[in-house]
């Protein structure tokens, strides 16, 4: 019944350093989710910390962050979702939203 | 962050809560307060497994237009129909509250300031008022914004902005009710009971919500706009929300009572001389009553473009 939360900590193959600054992206609407993305010294790895409603695809999600981290070398940043359905896709495209968002500002 | 420049020609319906709030006050002057990164989540949807937001669903902070701090507040329709709980509550109340005790030490401090330099409040409504998943917390929220709204008359003008697509309505519509201007485009929607609960609760014959001309015409911004509950109909973009946002700030308070609708006797007198106009009239739709109104071409009165309208329009009288 309560909200899952899966903490995950990942590390890019080659580190391409932090997001420039502290960012949020997007509305925790129905099929949708909203990204934290912010720069930490976290010794070359990205942390993230999922809420979701959703229980059973803990798998699924660490292949699509992983992908995420792959596209993008992100490292020594901290990444927190808050989700409400959201598809694999979808997910992957608040990411790289946040992730230019992050950077351009 | 949003580009200002962008958002000023983009419609205000589209515009999220975080978009609007920033959009309506000068460029660069939002700062926003309890934001995401505050990380103040709702507790009781999370003892219910529902998903939560970083802001509640409620944007909350303050900028500037010209010389006039504004406090804003504005709603996210996306999250849970951009229903007030304790946390958003909270936030709505205590805006308020800042923008009060700011007034307050302002003035204490220069007792000279001019009108324009005293602060104002700004609430964009998108809600369907009380979040029933924490209706408890979610009421008393209500109760405690409306407190801070009476205690706000007379010292900090509080500016009702409604154009986004859920609308102003439970709740909230009371809320909406009781400041004292309102601004809506003309696809702002406000009312207190819903189009789609008065289909549930009285039939499809009393109400049909998915007649969306029918839920226009009677609790959209033209109609709100003849019947007086709106003072101020604007086009669909951020930009003429804020003109006229900017317009009204610097006005001295005195005046807003003027643009009140409640809380006054004779405002009552004049509420219930509508109630018995109703009566007398028992109107079959909102097309009778803008007839009322003295407006020759009523139905055609929903289909003219928006400037036709303005330049048309005879707004009801009692």
């Amino acid at each position: 019944m309560a909200l899952h939360t899966l903490e995950l900590t990942l590390e890019p193959a080659t580190a391409a350093g932090p997001v420039k600054a502290p960012t949020h992206i997007g509305v925790t609407g129905s099929s949708d989710l909203e990204v934290l993305i912010q720069p930490e010294d976290l010794s070359g790895k990205v942390s993230v910390k999922l809420v979701t409603p959703v229980t059973g695809f803990d798998a699924l999600w660490e292949r699509v962050l992983r992908k995420f981290i792959d596209e993008t070398s992100l490292s020594d940043t901290r990444i927190e979702i808050n989700d409400n359905n959201a598809t694999p896709a979808v997910v992957l495209l608040r990411l790289h939203q946040a992730y230019t968002a992050a950077n351009a500002a | 962050m949003t580009n200002w420049q962008n958002l000023q020609p983009r419609s205000f319906l589209e515009a999220s809560a975080r978009d609007r709030a920033i959009g309506l006050v000068d460029e660069g002057s939002f700062t926003e307060l309890a934001g995401p990164f505050d990380r103040v989540t709702s507790p009781h949807l999370e003892l219910l497994g529902d998903a939560v937001a970083f802001d509640d669903g409620i944007v909350t902070g303050i900028g500037r237009i010209g010389k006039t701090p504004v406090f804003v507040i504005s709603q996210e329709g996306k999250f849970i129909g951009g229903s007030v709980g304790e946390i958003g509550g909270a936030k709505m109340v205590n805006t308020i509250k800042t923008a009060i005790d700011f007034h307050d030490d302002l003035v204490a401090k220069y007792p000279d300031l001019t009108d324009e330099e005293k602060p104002v409040v700004v609430i964009s409504f998108e809600t369907g008022g009380v979040r029933l998943h924490e209706a408890n917390a979610g009421l008393l929220a209500h109760a405690e914004v409306m407190d801070q709204l009476q205690k706000a008359r007379g010292k900090v003008p509080v500016i009702a902005v409604i154009g986004s697509k859920v609308g102003g309505f439970g709740g909230m519509g009371f809320v909406a009710a009781a400041t004292d201007a309102i601004i809506m485009s003309e696809f702002g929607r406000l009312g207190l009971t819903g189009p789609e609960v008065i289909e549930q609760e009285m039939g499809k014959e009393e109400f049909d919500a998915s007649d969306r001309a029918l839920v226009y015409r009677t609790t959209g911004g033209r109609h709100k706009y003849i019947m007086g509950d709106a003072n101020f109909l604007v086009q669909d973009t951020v930009e003429a929300f804020r003109k006229q946002v900017a317009e009204l700030a610097p006005l001295p308070v005195a005046d807003f009572e003027a643009m009140r609708r409640i809380g006054s006797p004779e405002k009552v007198e004049n509420q219930l001389r509508l109630v018995a106009l109703a009566a007398e009239m028992q109107p079959k739709d909102a097309v009778d009553v803008w007839a009322k109104a003295g407006n020759e071409n009523a139905a055609g009165l929903l289909d003219v473009p928006f400037a036709e309208f303005m330049s048309t329009v005879k707004r009801l009288s009692v």
